[in-house]
């Protein structure tokens, strides 16, 4: 029997054991999402360990003299209070690397989210408003105007909706009922995008299931 | 005092990283060096977690419970794919074509069962939450975008048409700026609750 032949079968088999689902959950399904697990954690403990802790750690301290080879000396240090707190005992030593893991991702995240992100979506909201945008020809481009209104409206009122489910319990009645209503109009912005990503999401699930179903055919026709 | 030392680390680390990034010309080398700490914990982190969840099947079958059949499976698999990488090496073409084709037809498959998954959650999401302004935005947009993707109105290659599916489909972005614009805040409270002590150090 061929590689080929061999790895085809064991994708055959995979798949019809991750199908049994239709008829509910059951052993086949269970134990290949077990595999699913045991593979990826396997793989990725490999990549970890052959990529990033061997030539980050490891390679600079047999190659390192002098004063540079202190520099090497804190992430070592950290690692090995992280790798200690495999032991339950020593656990509480992992605290102070694992701070020094939420600072750096704390401020990687305030810069990215700040000038990836919001700066980006803010400015494309208000650059719609520019003069040269909303002019046809020395003339108002009423399409573009009312556009670019309920552009704003429709995002103030999604940020108003977030708003609203924070301080639903809080507000008093008169406030409640206008945010109640600005509220509404939000959800109706935020159930039109969530509806367009389900359709997105599910054609592309169908374009997997029926690529698997094919591969299916095909495979099975190439053995007989 | 269990507390201030862990919070005093985040801040300090995050104060450099956060200048390093806004004054990259004097502090960009430096920078550089931390964020190479911070990647070695990261994955020494990682590999811990991955220990944790070996150590807990291996427990399983230890005490010999019901599901230690799942867990003898986890346990072999493991091995074999974590001995497999570091002997062959995780660049070993055999090595990846093998790891390729338990991984590819395992989640391609569980992507398509998804489609079977999603359209019963779709069911269920009105089950759930009943008649409001989001559920019924959800379901006339998913219908209206569903025969849009199918393509047969844009075969009909009409003007008004195909600039009423072009309006159509820009609607959705309204909508996703204000989700991502509220993410983006939510994401920056989080962090900045993190720097404040909220979350850090707790016992």
């Amino acid at each position: 029997m061929s590689a080929d032949i061999l790895l085809g079968l064991v994708g055959l088999i995979l798949t019809l054991m991750v199908f049994s689902y239709i008829f509910g959950d059951n052993l086949f399904f269970r134990v290949a999402l077990t595999i699913l697990a045991a593979v990826s954690a396997g793989y990725t403990a490999a990549v970890l360990i052959t990529k990033v802790i061997i030539p980050l750690l490891i390679h600079p301290l047999g190659a390192t003299r002098g004063a540079a080879l202190l520099w090497m000396v804190f992430p070592l240090l950290l690692a090995v209070l992280v790798g200690l707190m495999i032991f339950p005992r020593l656990s509480k030593l992992g605290k102070i690397p694992l701070s020094f893991l939420v600072g750096v991702f704390a401020a990687l995240t305030i810069f990215g989210v700040v000038r990836g992100t919001l700066t980006p979506q803010l400015l494309a909201v208000i650059n719609r408003f520019s003069p040269e945008l909303l002019q046809n020809a020395g003339l108002p481009d009423w399409a573009r105007i009312v556009w670019a209104v309920m552009v704003l409206l429709g995002v103030i009122a999604v940020l108003l909706a977030y708003q609203h489910y924070t301080h639903k319990r809080k507000a008093d009645e008169a406030h409640a009922s206008l945010l109640d209503g600005v509220g509404s109009i939000g959800q109706i912005f935020v159930g039109i995008t969530l509806g367009a990503t389900f359709v997105m999401i599910f054609s592309t699930a169908l374009v997997a299931l029926i690529s698997r179903v094919v591969w299916i055919k095909d495979f099975l026709a190439g053995l007989l | 005092m269990k507390r201030i030392i862990p919070l005093f680390v985040a801040t300090l680390t995050s104060f450099f990283v956060l200048a390093g990034l806004i004054w990259p010309v004097s502090l960009g080398g430096y920078l550089n060096i931390v964020l190479d700490w911070a990647i070695i914990v990261g994955a020494m982190a990682l590999l811990v977690a991955i220990a944790h969840l070996f150590l807990a099947q291996w427990r399983k079958i230890a005490r010999g419970n019901r599901s230690s059949f799942y867990s003898l499976v986890f346990v072999i698999v493991f091995l074999l794919s974590l001995g497999g990488g570091l002997v062959m090496g995780v660049d070993d073409p055999e090595y990846r074509l093998w790891i390729s084709s338990i991984q590819k037809p395992l989640e391609v498959s569980l992507l398509g069962l998804a489609a079977v998954v999603m359209a019963g959650a779709g069911v269920q999401f009105y089950r759930t939450r009943g008649w409001s302004p989001l559920t019924v935005a959800f379901g006339v947009s998913a219908l209206v975008f569903l025969v849009i993707d199918l393509g047969f109105l844009q075969v009909l290659n009409s003007p008004p048409v195909n600039a009423i599916i072009k309006t159509l489909q820009m609607l959705p972005l309204i909508g996703a700026r204000g989700l991502l614009i509220g993410m983006s805040f939510g994401a920056l409270i989080v962090a900045l609750k993190a720097l404040t002590g909220e979350g850090v150090g707790n016992d």
